[in-house]
């Protein structure tokens, strides 16, 4: 274990911008150093996938989630937005582990439901409104191809506002949030990864290949 | 809205339904935690003469404490219903993730396997015995840990209990000497349904599937089965230990803890020690047909699953960061949406009429069902899952996922199927249907 940490602060100088030290990653989130080292190795490929410069760009992170560089979803937007918490465009590595530190299956409830909370606030209003659901209903229907009518997306957030919004103010604030979580907590399924508590057992075989669009 | 409470309990959506129970999820009003609440006619369990069977092992759950056992916690009565509260569990169906991601490599259908005999020792050894083990009951937390539900609730009147008289619910996972009515001990029988499970992990089939009943009692009474090439030989043999006809030359849980092949990687889960546990409430439960103060009633509500702003928006491919971990294994998944305004009972049978015009058996629950049979070339096995939900007031989401045959046999199946239903799936009005229909990989991973 020695002999790894040694090895790896020989090689410090040649990590790029954003770089961070393991043990200090290690202090802040529920990972060990092991698996974030194992993570880095994640990190790497997909940083150095279409420009190799150690950051993750968000055609890299587009070209991980859809193989397709160029794929317009929001939601991906929003998940790039909300890991670059520096917000310089890109992904840096300390950013990246810190973030999905979030996912990480200890991590206590309210930190992931609150995450989705200001992923979902499309405008930094500290509100979900309904316009900003309709948007996420619409690009969710236009992502699986489906088909409805400006009438009926609308009947489903008015429907989901008449559910959650129990002070009829008109949006959603986190505490609003908070108590449809707690009713239903499968709301918040795709924030944990069960992979992350076994990272470096079940590391990646995660194979960017040549598939890079074209 | 009126929100309906059950003693402390205030009840959400419906999250199961089976022919004579109903599954709930619910909140501890004092304690802000969530339940899941089995409700169940009392009138059925008490014609049945069940109720002793029932409450002893009622009884013994409230006692059982074990990570791998989903928890019981009590057990509340009114006049005409039981209500069990049950630990919710939020991680889904271990089936579901066999069909997300097809058949889980070595290491992790072991775990698994290591996790289902602990849970299944422990409650052997408190006297509970499960007599329906299959993976429908195999939940998993948030964490991806395994909690086996129902044990000790097989004596409920559930439509997988009562294959042994009626043809309904699927023999597929039952020991030979259970459907041949001879009395039967529960723990072998239970050994042999792990079997079944194990094998489907590691293959992502059944072991014993056939289109016609007699078929499949005759396979499963010879143990007629034969394993996939890429099955380790550790699993091959300790599968085939398991599946053995015989219940009294079949290997013992004992046995199989110092089986090689389940020693690998091997860590005992740690026993969490019980406090006091009152069972006043399962004696109340039961024995008082005649006097109860009710909790209160709430009425019968059933459609499918009703999925708002949020539950549509986590569909997104862009939310589901697995991906980035995919190990790559499986070939393409296919998964397909479309929408219908006919009622959901109309979609449901439509669907099953036209699954069973092309030849494939369906098994239907709640609103979920499952379609399976011979491929084409009748040399593999291809099963698709099919689940309505409600969107808006007048609109269902049918969602389709091909759990077992390739691809292209999957795209064969939906293009059959759908040219079969074109009167309940939705087209858009402006006539561009094309698109609605058109079938996506979910990634185009290889």
């Amino acid at each position: 274990m020695l002999a790894f940490v040694k090895c790896f602060s020989l090689k410090r100088t040649k990590h790029p911008p954003g770089y961070e030290d393991p043990h200090v990653l290690a202090s802040e989130t529920p990972f060990t150093v092991n698996e974030i080292e194992a993570l880095h190795d994640l990190f790497k490929k997909l940083s150095t996938s279409i420009i190799d410069d150690g950051l993750i760009h968000k055609e890299e992170f587009l070209l991980a989630l859809f193989r397709n560089s160029s794929m317009q979803n929001l939601f991906a937007d929003r998940v790039f937005y909300m890991f670059d918490r520096k917000r310089n465009g890109v992904i840096e590595f300390g950013e990246f582990v810190r973030s999905l530190s979030i996912f990480h299956p200890y991590t206590p409830e309210h930190e992931k439901s609150s995450f989705m909370f200001k992923l979902y606030d499309l405008h930094g209003t500290g509100f979900i409104e309904p316009h900003e659901l309709k948007k996420m209903v619409g690009a969710l229907l236009s992502e699986t191809d489906l088909e409805l009518s400006e009438e009926s997306i609308e009947a489903i957030v008015e429907q989901t506002m008449l559910e959650v919004d129990t002070n009829k103010d008109g949006k959603i604030d986190e505490d609003e949030w908070k108590e449809l979580v707690a009713k239903n907590p499968s709301i918040l399924k795709n924030m944990t990864l069960p992979y992350l508590k076994e990272v470096t057992l079940a590391f990646p075989s995660f194979v960017l290949d040549s598939e890079v669009d074209d | 809205m009126v929100v309906r409470k059950v003693g402390k309990y205030e009840l959400g959506r419906t999250i199961g339904e089976g022919t004579f129970a109903k599954v709930k999820f619910a909140q501890n009003t004092e304690t802000g935690e969530s339940v899941a609440m089995k409700i169940v006619d009392r009138s059925t369990i008490i014609k049945r003469k069940m109720v002793d069977q029932i409450k002893r092992e009622i009884s013994i759950m409230k006692l059982v404490r074990h990570p791998c056992v989903v928890r019981l916690y009590e057990v509340l009565a009114s006049r005409t219903k039981i209500y069990i509260i049950l630990e919710y569990i939020t991680g889904g169906e271990l089936f579901d993730k066999i069909v997300r991601n097809g058949r889980l490599s070595e290491a992790e259908a072991r775990t698994y396997f290591q996790q289902l005999i602990d849970g299944v020792d422990y409650c052997h050894s408190k006297g509970v015995y499960h007599r329906d083990l299959k993976p429908e009951n195999l939940l998993l937390d948030s964490q991806g840990n395994l909690k086996i539900s129902d044990f000790g609730l097989s004596a409920l009147p559930e439509p997988g209990v009562t294959i042994l008289k009626t043809t309904c619910g699927t023999p597929n996972y039952v020991a030979p000497e259970v459907l041949s009515h001879k009395g039967y001990n529960g723990a072998v029988a239970d050994v042999w349904s792990c079997g079944v499970i194990l094998y489907v992990l590691m293959a992502g089939y059944l072991p014993f599937d056939e289109l016609d009943l007699p078929t499949l009692y005759s396979k499963i009474d010879k143990a007629e089965f034969a394993c996939p090439s890429y099955f380790a030989l550790g699993a091959k043999s300790l599968i085939r230990r398991i599946l053995d006809p015989n219940p009294e030359t079949r290997i013992t849980i004992a046995e199989i803890r110092k089986d090689e092949w389940f020693v690998k990687d091997y860590t005992p889960v740690q026993l969490i020690d019980y406090e006091h546990v009152n069972l006043d409430d399962v004696y109340a439960a039961f024995d008082d047909p005649e006097e109860q103060k009710g909790a209160q009633e709430e009425t019968g509500d059933t459609g499918p699953l009703t999925l708002n702003a949020f539950d549509l928006i986590i569909l997104s491919q862009g939310l589901n960061l697995a991906t980035l971990f995919d190990r790559g294994k499986d070939s393409m998944k296919h998964q397909t949406r479309f929408i219908s305004h006919k009622p959901a009972n109309v979609v449901l049978s439509s669907m099953e009429v036209v699954s069973q015009s092309m030849g494939f058996k369906t098994h239907i629950r709640n609103y979920k069902m499952r379609v399976e049979g011979l491929s084409a070339n009748k040399t593999s096995h291809f099963s698709v899952i099919l689940e309505v939900f409600k969107v808006a007031p007048s609109f269902l989401m049918v969602d389709i996922q091909n759990a077992a045959g390739d691809a292209e046999e999957y795209l064969k199946f939906y293009k059959t199927f759908c040219s079969k239903l074109d009167d309940i799936i939705w087209k858009p009005p402006d006539g561009s249907s094309v698109r609605n229909r058109a079938t996506k990989p979910k990634s185009k991973r290889r």
